[in-house]
């Protein structure tokens, strides 16, 4: 198979601590990302689960106001801006250079600094709990409510809020140019644009997204600092400013921000969906450009988030938004014809990537609803929303993510997961994620607003909150088969080998964990399935 | 290639079985027992006006769609992964195709005549839903602060920033709330002194945002079926500590009834005249003095209901401030509503001392001059 029998003296590897601390190799930097994020999420879930504690029966039982406020806040904050963009990143970080057969990214060291601008900025977040509150304003952080300390309890939590913010930005556009330039300028000889696997096409609109769009957020985040600390009078309409701006430029940002949270997600799974099928990707090129489509479409639609202030021209953005489900829809029936009369092996990375197609479908088409305005007048706000956005992120994106991490964990480590504690997890997290956020779809349509700690016990919302409840900590209790595989499978787990799964791309064709180098020998690139090719020698084609 | 995983048995095909039929049971067991009222929870409630029917046609129509192609897509895939599994052994690679033009082109054109049919709909239905009726019967402006709504009744043609005809301070209860005449259009103006606020009925299907600075306005045309009934509203979007304390409820009275109604309120603003701003109101109060009585606020409500003091005697109001960030005073308000003790405002958490009295025997009432619906109480002087 590959050539990959000489392996490079170990020395190549400084040992300890202090090689971790200042690697520029991009598969250091990338477990790095994926360790980090994967840290974030056990916090943000534990924010979780204390919105799930309060809201299990009616009452105010453990948090409320104040409190409650920054668990909600903070929870979402850290999972897309800690976890699953960072996570997304690290994966791309990992595979990208050699999936295009290149030694390193275009700028080590700059992939360096993007990454520790993380963890600091993950720092100053969380910081505010202990200097007398974090940020409590939701993710969103609106203005006026999050412009002044008489409005709303908002102590220096939301400085530091913007402060991490800022830095996990910067992180963000540095990442996404290292991202462009290496996949632009460092391909193997051979592999052309249209050769190139679908991961590294997400990432590379992923990052066009983060280039263009998160200076917008930089700069509102500044408006927003501004405001509150020097007497600026951008957002807050006391004083000639004007609420409405933030929203715009913030979701001007943050629309975007969801394919740069599920774009690449989605490139894992149809890494995943053909090797697993045996077959070729189905229309590789119509699903490279619905991916631009959705990139292109992704800039007009920020304004969906915003058809209940009045203040914007509805039927535009309501027709962009329905629009884009149609290169979505192009994606899904993609996967689903990579599946068609394949010879399916159902190993845990399979089921995730299911998991995926199964559960995101739900959260496109619960979208869907929130296109027509008239409809989303009575849906939003409510939890009708937070289901449709946790389909999208963690039916979608959370899917992808341990569908990504049972996948290329052989190549990071050398040893493979254990696949009955794989399928063990995702049992349970596939049902604790539905008995979570599927009643809220009818918590919503009751009318059971987002972000309060409490409810009337006659509203009719109990039996659905106490299962939501129930689900959340099935969800927590996944982790546990999962660490516990991570923890044995690290130095007791099955040899892999170069390539475990008779995988398609280049990252299969060096050893497992590769060089520091990366490759000693490219085989030829001739398609988008240079593995395949060798392989089987052109036959199939 | 030795090393293949998929020569071992396939305990993943158990599972999806398992899963699959577990799924199928548990929604075939809830639907016997409980078919109508589930089928009931994937709708908004029953409709109450007249914008509220036209979204909900709109709702079933969407739903309707969705759900015929999530049955579809989900079937396909559900089919597909159980359906072509890999048997064991077999090494044999499936046929290797890469695509399909016209497929590709199918599943492109025919959502997209979908969507653009619902984008239609939903348009039509937005022009029905967001007209305004060019003489409503009546005018309201609702004004959501934190965390308190109150309702300004307007003359007919009024402007937002008119002078009310009379406001209606409590946001819920008998006295309180939005009260209108069922089977008539009111036309809405949303004003907020503060952040953004929403009004939010779910039983009309319908919320708009209330922004500081911004003017929203929309109609409601409640059912003339709806008369005698009363509809929980609640602000939609975080406002602060105490969004979820945000509640409000429209009244919906039969139009004789309301008329009745609104006449008694006219009279009674006559009567009485429109109480200053509480800025320009007399500050009352020296230096601490005299018994104390203690009052905490906490989660925007007084830890007590009742006070006492003795009459013709100075006292203090040791006041505690527990509500981090939000503004609250002590106002003490005579029988006939005259302000005669004007507390300052400040946020907590903090502690003040406030110097009020001496006063005339009687029953007053206290209150927090921010939040009079959600923190009151009695004041005895004897």
């Amino acid at each position: 198979m590959a050539t990959t029998a000489l392996t490079p003296a170990a020395s190549a590897y400084r040992s300890g601590l202090y090689e971790w601390l200042t690697t520029t190799d991009h598969k250091k930097i990338g477990i790095l990302y994926v360790v980090n994020s994967f840290i974030f999420f056990f916090l943000g879930g534990i924010l979780a689960l204390g919105i799930r504690t309060e809201l299990a029966i009616p009452g105010v039982q453990f948090v409320d106001g104040e409190v409650y406020n920054q668990l909600f806040t903070m929870h979402g904050t850290t999972m897309i801006f800690l976890f699953i963009i960072p996570m997304l990143v690290g994966f791309g970080n990992y595979v990208v250079p050699l999936q295009i057969g290149a030694p390193d990214m275009a700028f080590p060291r700059i992939n360096a600094l993007s990454f520790w601008m993380l963890p600091l900025g993950g720092i100053l977040l969380f910081l505010g709990f202990i200097t007398g509150g974090a940020a409590s304003a939701g993710w969103t952080s609106y203005a006026p409510l999050s412009e002044d300390r008489t409005l709303a309890s908002v102590g220096s939590g939301q400085d530091l809020w913007i402060m991490g913010l800022t830095l996990i930005g910067t992180s963000s556009i540095l990442g996404g140019i290292n991202f462009l330039v290496t996949i632009f300028k460092m391909r193997a000889p051979g592999l052309t644009l249209f050769r190139m696997p679908i991961l590294v096409w997400t990432v590379l609109v992923t990052s066009i997204l983060q280039v263009l769009a998160t200076p917008v957020l930089t700069s509102a985040l500044i408006m927003l600092f501004i405001d509150r600390n020097y007497g600026g009078h951008f957002f807050d309409p006391a004083t000639g400013g004007t609420a409405i701006l933030w929203q715009n430029i913030f979701w001007f940002y943050s629309h975007p921000a969801v394919y740069i949270m599920v774009l690449p997600a989605m490139g894992m799974i149809s890494e995943i969906l053909p090797v697993f099928s045996r077959k070729p990707l189905f229309g590789y090129k119509a699903f490279v450009f619905a991916t631009a489509g959705i990139g292109a479409l992704g800039f007009s639609v920020w304004a969906h988030h915003m058809f209940t202030t009045g203040l914007v021209f509805l039927p535009f953005f309501s027709l962009m938004t329905f629009l884009i489900a149609v290169p979505t829809g192009v994606k899904m029936f993609n996967w689903i014809f990579t599946l068609w009369r394949g010879k399916l092996t159902f190993s845990t990375p399979l089921l995730f990537a299911v998991g995926f197609l199964s559960m995101f479908l739900l959260g496109g088409i619960n979208g869907a609803f929130s296109a027509a305005v008239p409809v989303d007048f009575a849906l939003q706000d409510t939890y009708w929303v937070v289901a449709h956005l946790h389909y999208v992120l963690f039916g979608g994106s959370v899917f992808g993510v341990f569908a990504g991490v049972y996948y290329w964990f052989p190549k990071m480590t050398g040893r493979m997961l254990d696949e009955g504690l794989g399928k063990l997890q995702f049992v349970m997290i596939f049902i604790g994620f539905n008995l979570t956020f599927f009643p809220m779809h009818q918590l919503g349509l009751a009318g059971m607003p987002r972000r309060i700690a409490d409810y009337a016990s006659n509203a009719g919302w109990n039996d659905l909150n106490l299962a939501a409840t129930i689900g959340g900590f099935l969800i927590a209790a996944s982790m546990i088969p999962f660490l516990w595989n991570v923890f044995i499978s690290r130095r007791n787990g099955k040899i892999a080998g170069d390539d475990p799964w008779q995988a398609n791309t280049l990252e299969w064709a060096t050893s497992s964990p590769p060089p520091p180098y990366n490759f000693d020998h490219l085989p030829e690139i001739r398609s988008e399935r240079p593995l395949f090719d060798l392989r089987h020698r052109g036959t199939g084609h | 290639m030795s090393s293949s995983p998929g020569t071992r048995p396939s305990s993943g095909s158990i599972i999806a079985w398992i899963v699959a039929i577990a799924v199928l049971v548990g929604l075939g067991a809830l639907l016997i027992l409980n078919g109508p009222q589930v089928v009931a929870s994937f709708f908004p409630p029953e409709p109450k006006t007249a914008q509220g029917h036209a979204i909900l046609d709109l709702y079933t129509i969407v739903f309707a769609i969705a759900a015929a192609i999530f049955f579809l897509v989900e079937g396909l895939i559900v089919w597909t992964v159980l359906r072509y599994r890999r048997k064991p052994g077999d090494d044999e690679l499936p046929p290797q195709t890469h695509g399909h033009n016209l497929a590709e082109v199918i599943w492109t054109v025919v959502p997209t005549i979908i969507v653009f049919f619902l984008f239609f709909v939903s348009w039509q239905t937005l022009n029905n839903v967001e007209a305004h009726a060019p003489k409503p019967d009546l005018l309201v402006k609702a004004v959501a602060g934190q965390f308190q709504w109150s309702f300004q009744y307007l003359p007919a043609d009024a402007p937002p920033d008119a002078k009310p005809l009379f406001t209606v301070t409590a946001p819920v209860g008998p006295d309180g709330g939005l009260t209108l005449p069922a089977g008539k259009t009111t036309h809405l103006y949303l004003s907020s002194p503060d952040v953004i606020h929403a009004f939010y009925v779910p039983q009309f299907l319908f919320k708009r945002d209330v922004i500081p600075g911004v003017v929203n306005q929309f109609d409601l045309t409640l059912d003339a079926s709806d008369a005698g009934q009363t509809f929980r509203g609640q602000c939609a979007e975080l406002c602060g500590t105490g969004h979820r304390i945000m509640l409000f409820e429209v009244h919906a009275l039969a139009p004789t009834e309301f008329d009745t109604w609104y006449q008694g309120k006219l009279t009674e603003a006559a009567a009485s005249p429109t109480p200053a701003p509480s800025g320009g109101a007399p500050a009352s109060g020296g230096p601490p003095a005299g018994p104390a009585l203690d009052l905490v606020a906490q989660n925007v409500k007084f830890d007590k209901s009742d006070l006492s003091t003795a009459a013709d005697a100075p006292f203090t109001i040791h006041f505690d401030n527990r509500d981090a960030g939000i503004n609250h005073d002590v106002d003490i308000l005579d029988a006939g509503g005259a302000k005669v003790f004007d507390g300052k405002d400040f946020p907590g958490p903090a502690v003040q001392d406030y110097g009020a009295g001496p006063l005339k025997a009687g029953t007053y009432k206290f209150e927090c001059s921010i939040h009079p619906a959600l923190m009151f109480g009695t004041l005895t002087v004897q």
